[in-house]
């Protein structure tokens, strides 16, 4: 479904993501693991759209994406959601879920569908979302993802500032939408939650993908253990 | 490629340094001989270098810090009002009262460029609030008639018996003021001071973390130039005796300053007398074409800031230098310095900044000031 | 006093419509269109021609408004892109220049071709009494077109699903890309918006004094002020400041002169900058 393919991408000319190649198919959850400053946050917006690529290719669903055009990317059911959100801030929880369905018109189904998953979004409807918590501005951000009804789901690091309970809620909330068919790609520091959620992965260190493999291969690489799972 | 801050032209001789100066001044100063005959002509010349003189001021406070001001021809008006007013009505020396008009100007500049920085108003700000400024004191002229005797004018009679009130003498005057400023200009950019201003035009934050005080740098520039901009129009009052509200609206000074820098490069050192003369020239050939003059001016704001963001000059001068590589002629120290300049900005390159500040010897290096 | 206020409420409204196209475009993409005024003046110069050709009143007004729109939504297109391509203080200062260079060239251009053509629309009718104060049925209808069409654009943007897109645009572009819309399609469709707003303006202003070709700067120079006062980016701030800046106009005409009135409509844009750059209510409030 997403092929990324030698994909370079940076800001003021220098890259900071080289040659890297990735893939995601139907109905599959991948994590891309890596410390801050990896390149995590690079990738996923030059995979959908918000920034242009040096060299290389995405290609989402057999199109190629070009840079500058991420509205059209959204449109087409790839829905990203950043690591600092993007909300509207002066906009009730409302609006902002409504926004997530434009072009179209917000289906009944997909808000009710969100409400469930999140549902602390429901109670606090008409407020502005500047003015929610940390939390409940990142629950936000993912059900406006939700609300275009996308094929595809890129998540940067969805878990930050979020409660350990919080944050595995959102995972579990993540699985059930897998089993309606959704296909998840997410960025993650917290490699435990990733590779338990996830069936592949892949680590990126210093823009580069170092290492790829089931979750399972991928715990047991010692250097992923010795750098994200504090065991020596 | 981000750019490193570049070090300090403490290297070059003063004598490579300031020549381009004494050149530039000598070939200016023939210009009498040609149309010393005319008071029309000569009235023409004299604006040229009187232009040129604000333009060095303006590249002081743009192009050196960044600083949006648009209200250069307030500034000239209030240096020329107030030397006007301190001489004529205080019987003040017509000298000190240039000077006490500079500084007058030189502490609005200051002022301005002291709110500017106190409350981070970026570009857009920083131009309405000096717009603001500069229209208000437009206002101001305009309607404190027993002052400044309104949309009539004044009559400036200070200076008449001196030698300002000759046909070519006054010429001589501003263009030794010019050639003053340009070594000025040049004597800042070798200095610390240059410095810091390049350090905090390429990346404000990394010129803070290393050690430079931008916001007294800023206010530093806008004062200075500010100065030089109300000395110029002090001179101006006291030469052509006569001035008037509309001598320094935006639209006659502003405008043309601002086009003027911009054609012949900002930031860089004789930027300021190209686009003088360059436009000085175009305004004596519209003389006949009056109504189109606005369309044109237009369509140079256009054409300039579309496709030549660093500057008509020095976008030549870096196609000449390529097309010498192409022939193969070895490049000259300044001509591989200005390659270098030309080919160095990324996409970061500001469409009306200078890549690096008043430069003809760049030296790309690190970010250590000079000792 | 009271007729004063009153008809510094009339100018006011039409100083809040002037600003609010200032303000949305600005908000959109940190395009400040030093133009706005000669788009206004644009409008009503056309307006004025028709009717000099024959054509009614209503058809020469739409007519105006028609071919501003059609300029705003062209430069928009065109010069546009170049400056939306930069980013931060670049893409400000390079949309401020160019903006200033289209102003001299229709400032040119209309002074140049038509030079003692002027907007006058006489509205018949006998005046009426509000509240008290005579009101001329040109002052009357000047309002009541500002009021409306400022319900309008405040109702649409709070409500519309295009006009949410809209405000979703100035409030966080990349969020609103990345819920599927197109910042360059809403700054075109902004761009002309403000091009008919502006001459709607300067339509109401000619039902009670002449618009003539030079009135493009000091359009400009209200629109900015209003604009800046009310917060950029804000319809609701710019109708507000535009009232408030109206009655103190009228008031400091009335009582101190004009001279120092500028002045004043002045030093308040300064002093929102200074004191309150977000103006009184600030971006992407309706």
């Amino acid at each position: 479904m997403l092929e990324i393919a030698e994909l370079s991408a940076g800001y003021l000319g220098e890259d900071i993501i080289h040659e890297v190649s990735l893939a995601v198919s139907e109905g599959e959850a991948v994590a891309v693991i890596g410390s801050n400053g990896a390149g995590k946050t690079t990738l996923f917006r030059t995979v959908c759209g918000l920034l242009r690529a040096s060299q290389g290719t995405v290609t989402f669903d057999g199109r190629r994406i070009a840079g500058g055009r991420a509205h059209d990317t959204a449109r087409r059911g790839l829905a990203y959601v950043p690591a600092a959100r993007h909300l509207f801030p002066e906009m009730t929880v409302t609006e902002n879920l409504d926004l997530g369905a434009y072009p179209k018109r917000p289906q009944p189904a997909r808000r009710a569908l969100v409400h469930d998953l999140f549902p602390r979004l429901a109670e606090r409807r008409r407020q502005r979302a500047g003015t929610l918590s940390g939390g409940e501005q990142q629950m936000l951000a993912v059900g406006r993802a939700l609300m275009s009804n996308p094929r595809m789901l890129l998540l940067d690091e969805p878990t930050t500032g979020l409660a350990p309970k919080l944050a595995a809620d959102a995972y579990a909330a993540l699985e059930a939408l897998r089993r309606h068919g959704l296909t998840v790609l997410v960025a993650e520091q917290q490699v435990p939650l990733a590779l338990g959620f996830a069936e592949r992965g892949y680590v990126l260190e210093n823009g580069r993908i170092q290492l790829q493999g089931t979750s399972a291969e991928l715990a047991q690489d010692p250097g992923v253990q010795r750098a994200y799972l504090g065991i020596a | 490629m981000r750019r490193s801050a570049t070090v300090g032209r403490a290297g070059t001789s003063p004598v490579r340094a300031y020549a381009p100066i004494v050149v530039t001044g000598a070939l200016v100063a023939l210009l009498p001989l040609r149309y010393g005959d005319s008071r029309a002509m000569m009235g023409v010349v004299i604006g040229g270098v009187l232009f040129a003189a604000y333009a060095v001021g303006f590249n002081v406070i743009f192009g050196s810090t960044g600083q949006l001001f648009l209200c250069t021809g307030a500034l000239a008006g209030l240096g020329g009002y107030a030397s006007a007013i301190l001489s004529d009505r205080h019987g003040i020396p017509m000298v000190l009262s240039m000077v006490l008009a500079a500084l007058v100007a030189a502490i609005a500049g200051g002022l301005l460029s002291w709110i500017a920085v106190s409350r981070s108003l970026g570009v857009i700000f920083t131009g309405i609030v000096t717009l603001a400024f500069s229209l208000s004191f437009q206002n101001l002229l305009l309607g404190q008639r027993d002052l400044t005797g309104g949309e009539t004018g004044l009559v400036v009679d200070a200076g008449s018996d001196t030698f300002l009130g000759e046909q070519v003498a006054p010429f001589y005057v501003f263009v030794g003021l010019v050639m003053a400023y340009l070594a000025l200009y040049r004597a800042l950019q070798r200095s610390h001071v240059g410095w810091a201003f390049r350090a905090l035009r390429d990346d404000e934050i990394a010129a803070e973390l290393a050690g430079v005080d931008v916001k007294r740098y800023r206010v530093f520039a806008g004062t200075l130039g500010s100065g030089m901009i109300g000395l110029a129009g002090a001179l101006y009052a006291h030469s052509e005796r006569f001035i008037s509200p509309s001598t320094f609206s935006f639209g006659e000074v502003d405008v043309l300053v601002i086009v003027m820098l911009a054609f012949g490069g900002i930031g860089s050192l004789l930027g300021p007398v190209v686009g003088a003369a360059a436009f000085t020239v175009l305004e004596e050939w519209m003389v006949s074409f009056n109504e189109y003059r606005l369309i044109v001016y237009g369509a140079v704001i256009l054409a300039l800031f579309l496709f030549f963001p660093r500057g008509v000059v020095p976008s030549v001068q870096s196609l000449a230098q390529r097309l010498r590589r192409r022939l193969g002629r070895p490049a000259s120290p300044t001509a591989a310095a200005g390659e270098r300049r030309a080919d160095a900005p990324g996409p970061a390159a500001s469409p009306v900044g200078p890549d690096v500040v008043g430069s003809e010897e760049v030296r790309a290096g690190g970010a250590t000031p000079p000792e | 006093m009271r007729a004063v206020v009153f008809d510094g409420v009339v100018l006011g409204l039409q100083f809040g419509l002037l600003g609010v196209g200032l303000t949305l475009v600005y908000g959109l993409g940190g395009v400040l269109n030093l133009a706005h005024g000669q788009l206004a003046v644009l409008g009503a110069i056309v307006a004025a021609l028709r009717i000099d050709a024959g054509a009614s009143t209503i058809a020469a007004v739409l007519t105006g408004l028609a071919v501003a729109g059609f300029v705003g939504l062209a430069l928009d297109l065109t010069l546009m892109r170049p400056v939306y391509r930069r980013v931060g203080e670049d893409r400000v200062l390079l949309g401020l220049l160019l903006m200033l260079g289209v102003a001299f060239i229709i400032d040119g251009v209309l002074e140049w071709r038509y030079p003692i053509e002027a907007l006058s629309l006489r509205i018949g009718g006998d005046p009426v009494d509000i509240l008290g104060v005579r009101m001329r049925t040109g002052s009357l209808l000047a309002s009541a077109i500002a009021v409306g069409v400022g319900v309008v654009l405040v109702v649409f943007l709070r409500y519309a699903t295009v006009g949410k897109a809209v405000r979703s645009v100035i409030q966080d572009e990349e969020g609103a890309q990345l819920c599927g819309v197109s910042p360059a399609t809403v700054r075109a469709f902004v761009f002309a918006l403000s091009g008919v707003l502006a001459a709607l303006v300067a339509v109401t202003r000619s039902m009670t004094s002449p618009v003539n070709v030079n009135a493009g700067i000091d359009f400009t120079i209200l629109a900015l002020i209003v604009a800046v006062v009310g917060g950029l980016g804000s319809v609701s701030g710019a109708f507000l400041a535009g009232v408030l800046l109206g009655i103190v106009n009228t008031v400091s005409a009335h009582y101190i002169g004009t001279y120092i009135t500028t002045i004043v409509l002045l030093a308040a844009a300064a002093v929102t900058i200074v004191a309150r750059p977000s103006g009184l209510l600030g971006a992407g409030r309706e």
